[in-house]
């Protein structure tokens, strides 16, 4: 191992209790639900009660190796499972829990199933969780739950002690959007786990072209704890470089994102990383009369990753908050993903949003006239481009992204077969499109058929699923969900249905229909519902369904529409103004 | 205004649509376009005016305008 980690753990659960150690003045303030109330820690206060609850969990008969679901909000409960089963020697896989509007029971669903596919007896979550989950017939689900006050009235084993583990052995789960809708947990190593956030503080050099932990002394996140992006960059690089740390929930930015502003203008020098559509919202919702006071330029590193970073959303950004101090200079794009633990490049120039022309081969379908670059890999980690026939290419050309490092993923959890499609030798493939230039990565597109909706990943399965449910298809009739972008706003999703010619009169009903079906199970409004002749959508000889052509037709102008073109809101929306 | 006109008011401006336009059939996300962002403000918006929490379970079954309304409705609203 290279000498970055001289001196660092081989175990994650070491990491943790060095911050108690090293920060011991440190510690993190979560804020509730609404962000009125918030109650701060130190890190010493929080390794007790993870040891205390790893004592706990053994008590309660969990043992090592086993994977335990944890689907709470963003709370003190929380860091009290993962890091109590952490401790315990167990494996928390991070869920999302009912969100708190619409979509429960397909949350509720997705939990349960999880738990079935990975094997996990046990789900810590609330009472109301167990209620609906018993009304809902969600078995596994209601019988697994283990709520927080139960955790604390077990009586902790005495003398617990908890497994010694090696650097190569998993650490924790970490859900990702599988092909199918149910997500696949990807096994991320003490070793990678340690490793990402180290070697993210070098990459992080940003401006001041020094590591990160000497320019910013607090992280303002409010990104969820079951995101990799969330977990690993907000939570593990903190307890790593002994940051103060701030936690919101995601509910709370995003019915009051001025709140995050808030935060990152009051509490010394400041870090927090989002992914575009973050940026983008606090644009859409700027609110001069809740920022008096604040001071931007303490917001030294505004991190943007986890989508497609977007230049005029950088520009908006600036134009609404240079007033109150933020620099242009402080955005520090950056490139990452649950395969590779987290990070795998950033900007490291410290100049702000850079961009290039959209070379061709650009993705029509996020209309982009500029990409941006993400910078260089972080240390140990090497890039390459390839063709779709695993020709390496060289600079400039548009080929898909390959990772390798210490970071990548051991595979997914007791799915031993996925890996072998995007695990080649030693190199991730990642799915997305991009290339290189003066070393640093730029994207372009994706060929995974992932959707990435206001930083929600969706597979499309989730949506035809509920609209073949409605039109009867899913045989040999089809519908095909992707997305596509039309300004800063980012990826919004369409939705091609296959019609017969007897059905013309009813498409309007149809299409409402399918919009109300996704809009109540998925709570994802659909930018677009088209029609096209039964067969239209294009198969390979096997029959598999190509997304991606229909994709570039609907972009291109190509596809046969035969109705239900554009009703997004024509009745609704127009009228008011 | 009463509890249901000031409701309307709040769901009018989030959505970006005249008050009259509004009816209780109407599903938030697919007739309003509300994305969880939109229905979140909505939430809080309401939770202000009114000065009350709307609880998750609660608010994971507002589906359209007639159950924000009734939801509101049913709530005990502080006096001051």
């Amino acid at each position: 191992m290279s000498d970055i980690f001289t001196g660092l753990p081989n175990d994650l659960r070491e990491l943790v209790r060095r911050a108690a150690i090293d920060h011991a003045d440190h510690g993190i303030t979560i804020f509730d639900g609404r962000g009125r109330r918030s109650e701060r820690r130190s890190y010493s206060e929080l390794v007790e009660l993870a040891t205390t609850a790893a004592a706990r969990f053994d008590a309660l008969g969990v043992g090592p190796g086993e994977p335990v679901m944890v689907a709470l909000p963003t709370s003190w409960e929380w860091l009290e499972a993962w890091l109590g089963l952490l401790f315990c020697g167990a494996l928390p896989v991070a869920s999302s829990g009912a969100t708190g509007l619409a979509a429960a029971e397909t949350q509720l669903g997705k939990v349960d199933q999880v738990m079935g596919a990975i094997g996990a007896r046990h789900v810590v979550t609330s009472e109301g969780f167990r209620d609906q989950a018993v009304a809902g017939d969600f078995t596994r689900a209601a019988d697994g739950v283990i709520t927080p006050d139960e955790l604390r009235s077990a009586t902790p084993t005495l003398g617990f002690n908890p497994p010694t583990v090696s650097a190569d052995e998993v650490a924790f789960l970490q859900l990702t959007s599988g092909s199918t809708g149910l997500p696949r947990a990807v096994m991320i190593t003490h070793r990678g786990a340690v490793h990402n956030p180290a070697a993210s503080t070098e990459g992080l050099s940003g401006q001041m072209h020094a590591p990160v932990q000497d320019w910013a002394d607090c992280m303002v996140s409010w990104l969820p704890l079951y995101h990799d992006m969330g977990l690993i960059g907000c939570l593990l690089l903190p307890f790593l470089v002994g940051y103060e740390l701030r936690l919101l929930r995601p509910q709370t930015f995003l019915a009051r994102p001025m709140l995050w502003l808030r935060e990152l203008g009051s509490n010394g020098r400041t870090f927090s990383p989002a992914p575009n559509f973050g940026y983008q919202l606090c644009v859409e919702r700027f609110k001069p009369q809740q920022l008096e006071g604040v001071d931007l330029s303490n917001f030294k590193i505004a991190n943007t990753g986890a989508e497609m970073v977007r230049p005029e959303t950088a520009d908006a950004f600036v134009e609404a908050f240079s007033p109150y101090g933020f620099t242009p200079e402080a955005f520090l794009p950056c490139y990452g993903l649950a395969e590779a633990t987290l990070a795998v490049t950033f900007d490291q120039e410290g100049k702000g949003v850079r961009t290039l022309p959209a070379p061709e081969g650009t993705d029509a379908g996020f209309a982009m006239t500029e990409v941006v670059s993400v910078g260089r890999p972080i240390r140990d980690t090497r890039l390459k481009i390839v063709a779709p026939d695993g020709r390496e290419l060289g600079g400039d050309a548009v080929g898909e992204v390959c990772i390798n490092g210490p970071g990548i993923f051991a595979g997914y959890y007791r799915d031993e077969e996925a890996p072998a499609e995007s695990l080649i030798g030693d190199w991730y493939h990642t799915g997305d499109l991009g290339f290189l230039h003066d070393d640093e990565l730029y994207l372009t597109g994706r060929i995974k058929d992932v959707l990435i909706v206001r930083g929600h990943n969706l597979m499309p399965d989730e949506i035809e699923r509920l609209a073949d449910g409605v039109t009867g298809g899913g045989g040999l009739r089809r519908s095909a969900a992707f997305s596509v972008a039309r300004g800063a706003a980012g990826e919004e999703p369409v939705l091609v249905v296959e019609a017969d010619p007897g059905e013309l009169d009813r498409l309007d009903q149809t299409a409402r229909e399918i919009k109300i079906q996704v809009g109540r199970a998925l709570g994802l409004p659909l930018a677009d519902v088209v029609f096209v002749r039964r067969g239209r959508i294009p198969r390979t000889t096997s029959g598999k369904m190509q997304r991606s052509e229909v994709r570039k037709r609907y972009v291109d102008g190509t596809l046969e529409v035969i109705g239900g073109q554009k009703l997004e809101g024509e009745n609704v929306r127009k009228q008011g103004g | 205004m009463n509890r249901s006109e000031i409701a309307i008011s709040v769901i009018s401006k989030i959505a970006g649509i005249s008050p009259q336009s509004i009816t209780l059939e109407m599903e938030l996300v697919a007739d309003l376009d509300m994305d969880s962002a939109k229905a979140l403000e909505l939430l809080v918006e309401l939770e202000d005016r009114f000065d009350v929490e709307i609880d998750d379970e609660s608010a994971a079954k507002l589906n359209t305008v007639g159950d924000v309304l009734a939801t509101i409705d049913s709530i005990e609203i502080p006096t001051t």
